[in-house]
C-alpha cells in the first residue's frame, strides 16, 4: 500500500495547483478589485443608491460641486455652475462615461478591499475628490458657448492641471429635463465633447503639417507658392477662401493658405505625415487620470493625392478631440514635450484621512525644441499680425491658430476652432475651443477662448 | 430599529466566516487526531536470517522490488511476489503471478489462501512465520481516539452558523422564507447523526459535518434567492437523498469481495445510464444530459460519476500490477465518448482526468497516462476540425473584458460583483449576481463572494482541497487498496470539478459550466457528491471499526441518544 500512497502524488499536485489557483484569484482580486467594482455596469453603484452616500466633489479652490446630504445627492447651489460643471462631474447616473462621478464611483462611494461595498450605510465613508478644474473658468466658458454646441479646454502646460473642460449642451443635474432623450437641443449632453468628441480640425491641423514639413521636408524654408485661391492637385481642386499671394511657410500659416499646406502634405508623403500625426496624439488611445480620452484619427492609407493634400489642412477624414488639440498647443509652448493633462488633484483617504496631491508627468515628445520654437513664432505671428492682440481681451501674450472646418455632409455651417497658449510664465495656459457650426474660428471660437482666459487670470489673482 | 437590523446583519456577516473557519479547523484536526498510529498487528519472522518484517497495512505487497510493502532480499523471490491481506475473517495470502509460487505449511497455494498464526510461508528460498506482534499486544488501544471532537458538538456549531445566516436572511429580506429550509436542514443533520451512530455504528462524523457545512451554505444561498426560494427545498431534499445514497454506499462497499462481484454489472449499468440519457435525454442549456421524469429532471451523468470511480478502483488481489487495465480503458473511452456526444464537455473532461488518476494509481504506469493524453489531444483536434464552432466557446477565455456584453457576460459580472463583496459580503439576498442565468450553480463561487464575502468561499475551496489531502493521508490506513484508490480518485474528481467551476467563472480557465460540489444548486449533483464522499469515508478504516465490535446493546434503546457523546 506504500505504492498506492506514492502514486497518489499526482493527485496531491492537482490539489496544490488548485490551491495555487485560488491564491491567484485572491491575488487578482486584491489587485483589481477597485477597478472591477467601479465598472459602470456594477448595479450596486449605478443605481441611485450607489451615489447617495458618496463623498464630495470639489473644484481646485474648494468650491463644492457635488455632495450628499440626508441621503440626497446635491450639486452646487448656482444654476450656471451646476450646468457648466456637469460634463466633468456627472450626475447621479452613469450616463456620462468620462464623468468623475462615473469613473471614480467606487472611491466616492467608499469602496475598499476589506469591506467591499458592504459596510452599513451609516459607517460608509466615501472619499472626497478635489478636481484641478476651476468652476469659475468652467462657468465662463459655458456662458460664452451659450446656446452653441461645442467644447472648451484650458490647461496649465507647466503643471498639467486642467482648469476647464466645458462642453455644451448640458443640463441641470438637480432638475434633469424630461425630454433629454428626445429633444435635439440636448443631443450629446451625456458626453463631454472636450474629451470624447472628435471633429475635423480644419486649419488648426496646419500646426501638425508644419511640424511634419520642418521635420521631413528639407527644402521647406525655400519652398514658396503663389496663391491665387485655386489650384489643382492630383487632377482635383484645392481652394483657399481668398487669394493669398506669394507665401512661404510662415506667411502661409498666418494667412492660412490651404493650397500651400496641401502641397506640403503631398511632398511630405503619407508615411511621414502619418508618423508626425501619430507623434502628436493621433491614432492612439489614451487614459488620463483613469478617464478614457476619445480617439483622434489620421488615416490616409487609402487617400488619393488630392485627398492627402486636403488631409494636410485638417479636412478629408482627419478627426481630432479638443483635448488633443490643447495638448499640441501645450507641446509647442513647452519646447516640444507637453505635460499630460490631469483632472483630479486629490483623492482624500477614507474616514477623513488626508492624502497627498497628485502630480502630473510628461507625455511623449511631439516635436523637437527647434521645431516647437519655429511653430511658436508662426502662431505668435498669427495673433500679432492677423487676428490682433486685443481679441483675447487680456494682457497675456497669446500664440494661436484658428480653424474653420468644413463639415462634409450637407450644407451645414463649418465648425469654428481656435487653439493656442499664453506665453506668460505666470499664466501658462494652453487652450482649444470648438464651436460646432460656428462658421468661423475667428468669430465664434476666439470669444470663448477669450472669456476662458480672462476668467482663469482673474480666478488666479484672487 | 431599521438601523439596528443593518448593524446586526453586518456583524453576522463578520461572524459567519469566523464560525466556518472554527468548524473546518475542528473537523480536520479531529480527523487527524483520531488516526491510528501505524503499528504492526502481525509480523513475518524469518528465523534463519533473524529478520522480522512488520506487517503494517491491510494489504501488503511482498516482493523483491523496493516499492513493496515487505521487501525481501532474496534473488529467488519475484519482484511482485504475493499479497498479504487482512480481511474480516483473518489473514490471507495471494500469489500475484510469482515464478516460484507461494507455499503455506509446505503446500502450494492456488488463489487466495487463509492463514493462521504460526503458519509457515515459503516464498522463494525464504521461510516466514506469521506471528502476533509483541508491540501490538501491549498497546491499550489508541489514546488519540479521545482527542476526537464529538459529532453533536460540531453539528451544534454548524447549526449556529446556519442560524446566523437565517437571522441575516430574515433581517435582509424582511420575511421568513428561509426559516423552513434552515430549520429542516438543522433537524436533518441531527437525525442523520443519530441514525449513523446507532444503526451504522459510525462514531466519527467529521466528513459528514464538512459536507453539511458546504450544503448548508448552498441551501441558505438558495433560500435567499430573491425570485426562486423553492430551490432551497430541492437542495434540502437532495441532501437527504444524498445521505441515503451515502449510507447505502458505505454499507455496500464494506466487503471488498462484494465490490468485485458487482463491478461488471455496475460498469455496464453506468454505460447504459449514459447511453439512455443520450437516447431519452432532453437538451437543456446546450447539453443533452437531462432525463425528465414527471416533475423531476435528473442528470444521469452525475450518477455515472459514482459508478465510474467504483468500476475504476475495484481491482482487489491483483494489487498494483499492470494487468487488467484494458477493461477500465474500454469503459472510460465509451463513457467519455458518450459525454462528448451529449455535449457535456465539462463532465467529459472530469471523467478523463479521473481516468488518468485511477489508471496511474492502479498501474503506476506513466506510459498509459501519456498514451491516454495523446489520444485525448488527437480526439480534441479531430473534433475541432469536424465541429469548429466548439472552439468559439473557448475563444473568450482570457479576454472576458473584450466580450463583456456577449460571451464574457457571466465572467465579467462575476468578477465585478465578487469585487463588490469585499471580505464579508453585501449580505444574503443583497447581491445582483443572483439575477444572472446559472448564478446558483455555475457562478455560485462568485455569488458567495458577493453576498457572504470572500472568506467563506475560500474556506469552502479549502475544505474540498482538504478532503483530497485527507484521502491521501489515509491511503495506507485503508482496509484495501480499493478504498485508497477510490478515495483518492473521488477526492481528485471533486477537486478538479471545483477547479473547473471556480476558475471557469473567474476566467482563469475556460468556462465549462460544471457545479461546485455540495454548494451549487442541483439535485443530481448533490446526490453525486455524497456518493463520492462515501468512497473517501470508506477509505478510513475507522469507518467500519465499531461495526465489527459487535454491540451488545439492543439498537432500539439508543434511538433517542442523538446527543450521545462518544467515549
Amino acid at each position: 500500500m506504500k505504492k498506492t500512497r506514492t502514486r497518489a502524488f499526482p493527485v496531491l499536485l492537482l490539489t496544490i495547483a488548485f490551491f495555487v489557483g485560488i491564491a491567484y484569484f485572491v491575488f487578482n482580486l486584491v489587485i483589481h478589485s477597485a477597478e472591477w467594482a467601479s465598472m459602470p455596469t456594477n448595479w450596486h453603484l449605478s443605481d441611485n443608491e450607489g451615489i447617495e452616500l458618496a463623498g464630495s466633489v470639489l473644484d481646485r479652490n474648494g468650491v463644492v460641486l457635488a455632495y450628499t446630504e440626508n441621503g440626497q445627492r446635491l450639486y452646487n447651489e448656482d444654476y450656471s455652475t451646476r450646468c457648466a460643471c456637469l460634463p466633468v462631474v456627472g450626475d447621479s447616473t452613469v450616463n456620462n462615461s468620462t464623468a468623475i462621478q462615473t469613473v471614480y464611483r467606487s472611491d466616492l462611494s467608499g469602496y475598499n478591499f476589506i469591506f467591499g461595498l458592504g459596510l452599513p450605510e451609516q459607517y460608509k465613508s466615501g472619499r472626497n475628490i478635489t478636481l484641478t478644474i476651476d468652476s469659475k473658468v468652467q462657468k465662463a466658458a459655458y456662458e460664452a458657448l451659450g446656446y452653441n454646441k461645442g467644447a472648451a479646454v484650458l490647461y496649465n502646460y507647466k503643471t498639467g492641471e486642467t482648469l476647464c473642460l466645458a462642453s455644451t449642451p448640458t443640463y441641470d443635474p438637480m432638475n434633469v429635463p424630461e425630454d433629454i432623450e428626445t429633444n435635439d437641443a440636448y443631443d450629446g449632453a451625456y458626453i463631454n465633447r472636450a474629451l470624447s468628441a472628435a471633429y475635423p480640425p480644419g486649419s488648426t491641423f496646419k500646426i501638425v503639417t508644419a511640424a511634419a514639413a520642418l521635420q521631413y521636408k528639407s527644402d521647406i524654408d525655400s519652398f514658396e507658392y503663389d496663391c491665387n485661391g485655386y489650384d489643382e492637385l492630383g487632377g482635383k481642386p484645392v481652394t483657399c477662401y481668398e487669394p493669398n499671394g506669394h507665401v512661404n511657410l510662415k506667411e502661409a500659416m498666418k494667412t492660412s493658405c490651404n493650397i500651400f499646406f496641401a502641397n506640403v502634405a503631398v511632398d511630405v508623403g503619407k508615411k511621414h505625415m502619418t508618423e508626425q500625426a501619430e507623434k502628436m496624439g493621433f491614432n492612439g488611445s489614451y487614459k488620463w487620470d483613469g478617464i478614457n480620452i476619445g480617439k483622434s484619427s489620421y488615416d490616409v492609407s487609402k487617400a488619393s493625392v488630392n485627398e492627402l493634400g486636403w488631409s494636410g489642412v485638417g479636412q478629408y477624414k482627419v478627426l481630432e478631440t479638443p483635448i488633443n488639440m490643447a495638448v499640441i498647443s501645450a507641446a509647442v509652448a513647452s519646447g516640444g514635450t507637453p505635460m499630460k493633462p490631469m483632472f483630479v488633484k486629490n483623492i482624500s483617504g477614507q474616514f477623513g484621512v488626508p492624502s497627498a496631491d497628485k502630480k502630473s508627468e510628461k507625455a511623449k515628445q511631439m516635436m523637437s525644441g527647434d521645431i516647437a520654437d519655429r511653430i511658436s513664432e508662426m502662431m505668435r505671428a498669427c495673433v500679432e499680425e492677423s487676428y490682433g492682440e486685443w481679441v483675447f481681451g487680456t494682457n497675456l501674450k497669446i500664440c494661436a491658430k484658428t480653424g474653420t472646418a468644413e463639415v462634409s455632409s450637407s450644407g451645414e455651417d463649418a465648425h469654428g476652432w481656435v487653439t493656442g497658449y499664453s506665453m506668460d510664465d505666470e499664466y501658462p495656459y494652453a487652450f482649444a475651443v470648438i464651436v460646432e457650426h460656428g462658421n468661423s474660428g475667428y468669430r465664434a471660437a476666439i470669444p470663448v477662448a477669450a472669456a476662458m482666459l480672462q476668467a482663469a487670470v482673474e480666478s488666479d489673482k484672487n | 430599529m431599521e438601523n439596528i437590523g443593518v448593524i446586526v446583519s453586518f456583524l453576522l456577516r463578520v461572524a459567519e466566516p469566523v464560525m466556518a473557519l472554527i468548524i473546518v479547523i475542528l473537523c480536520f484536526s479531529s480527523l487527524r487526531g483520531g488516526r491510528r498510529e501505524e503499528h504492526a498487528l502481525v509480523v513475518l519472522d524469518d528465523d534463519s536470517r533473524k529478520v522480522s518484517y512488520p506487517v503494517l497495512f491491510w494489504e501488503n505487497s511482498i516482493g523483491r522490488s523496493k516499492g513493496s510493502d515487505i521487501v525481501i532480499n532474496d534473488p529467488a523471490v519475484s519482484k511482485d511476489h504475493a499479497v498479504l491481506l487482512r480481511r474480516k475473517d483473518g489473514w490471507f495470502i495471494t500469489d500475484t503471478g510469482s515464478k516460484s509460487g507461494v507455499l503455506v505449511n509446505g503446500e502450494e497455494t492456488v488463489g487466495r489462501c487463509a492463514l493462521a498464526i504460526g503458519d509457515i510461508i515459503n516464498i522463494g528460498d525464504t521461510r516466514l512465520v506469521l506471528r502476533r506482534s509483541l508491540t501490538a499486544a501491549n498497546r491499550p488501544g489508541s489514546t488519540k481516539e479521545n482527542k476526537r471532537i464529538p459529532g453533536p458538538v460540531i453539528l451544534g456549531l454548524i447549526s449556529i452558523y446556519v442560524m446566523m445566516m437565517l437571522l441575516q436572511a430574515v433581517i435582509n429580506m424582511g420575511n421568513t422564507f428561509a426559516l423552513v429550509p434552515a430549520m429542516g436542514f438543522i433537524a436533518f443533520m441531527f437525525i442523520s447523526y443519530a441514525l449513523s451512530y446507532n444503526i451504522f455504528k459510525r462514531r466519527d462524523f467529521e466528513l459528514e459535518a464538512l459536507a453539511f457545512l458546504l450544503s448548508g451554505t448552498g441551501i441558505m444561498l438558495a433560500a435567499t434567492h430573491n425570485t426562486d426560494t423553492h430551490q432551497a427545498y430541492v437542495q434540502l431534499a437532495a441532501t437527504i437523498i444524498g445521505m441515503v445514497i451515502y449510507s447505502f454506499m458505505i454499507w455496500f462497499i464494506e466487503i471488498p469481495d462484494r465490490v468485485m462481484k458487482w463491478h461488471i454489472i455496475i460498469s455496464v449499468g453506468a454505460i447504459l445510464l449514459l447511453a439512455s440519457s443520450l437516447v431519452l435525454g432532453k437538451e437543456l442549456h446546450g447539453a443533452k444530459n437531462w432525463i425528465v421524469l414527471g416533475p423531476i429532471t435528473i442528470q444521469p451523468s452525475e450518477i455515472a460519476k459514482i459508478a465510474y470511480i467504483f468500476v475504476g478502483a475495484s481491482t482487489l488481489d491483483v494489487l498494483q500490477t499492470k494487468k487488467s487495465l484494458t477493461e477500465f480503458i474500454i469503459v472510460s473511452a465509451i463513457s467519455v465518448g458518450l459525454l462528448v456526444l451529449m455535449s457535456d464537455f465539462g463532465t467529459a473532461v472530469i471523467c478523463f482526468v479521473t481516468f488518468l488518476i485511477i489508471s496511474f494509481m492502479r498501474s503506476g504506469d506513466i506510459k498509459t497516462v501519456i498514451l491516454a493524453v495523446t489520444a485525448a489531444i488527437l480526439g480534441v483536434v479531430i473534433m475541432l476540425s469536424v465541429k469548429p464552432y466548439i472552439a468559439d466557446r473557448f475563444a473568450v477565455w482570457g479576454h472576458v473584458w473584450d466580450y463583456a456584453d456577449s460571451t464574457g457576460y457571466q465572467q465579467v459580472n462575476s468578477l465585478i460583483y465578487s469585487a463588490s463583496g469585499g471580505l464579508f459580503g453585501l449580505g444574503l439576498s443583497k447581491g445582483y449576481l443572483q439575477n444572472l442565468f446559472a448564478s446558483e450553480n455555475d457562478l455560485v463561487f462568485c455569488l458567495m463572494c458577493e453576498e457572504i464575502g470572500l472568506i467563506i468561499p475560500v474556506i469552502i475551496a479549502g475544505v474540498i482541497g482538504g478532503l483530497m489531502l485527507y484521502a491521501r493521508g489515509v491511503t495506507t490506513r485503508s482496509r484495501s487498496t480499493f478504498y485508497s484508490i477510490a478515495a483518492c480518485s473521488a477526492a481528485g474528481l471533486l477537486v478538479f470539478q471545483s477547479a473547473l467551476n471556480i476558475f471557469g467563472v473567474t476566467d482563469i480557465l475556460p468556462l465549462t459550466g460544471v457545479t461546485l460540489p455540495f454548494v451549487s444548486y442541483g439535485g443530481s449533483s448533490m446526490v453525486s457528491c455524497w456518493g463520492l464522499l462515501a468512497f473517501i469515508k470508506a477509505a478510513d478504516e475507522r469507518t467500519y471499526l465499531h461495526r465489527h465490535k459487535k454491540s451488545k446493546k439492543p439498537e432500539k434503546e439508543n434511538k433517542t441518544s442523538n446527543t450521545a457523546v462518544e467515549t
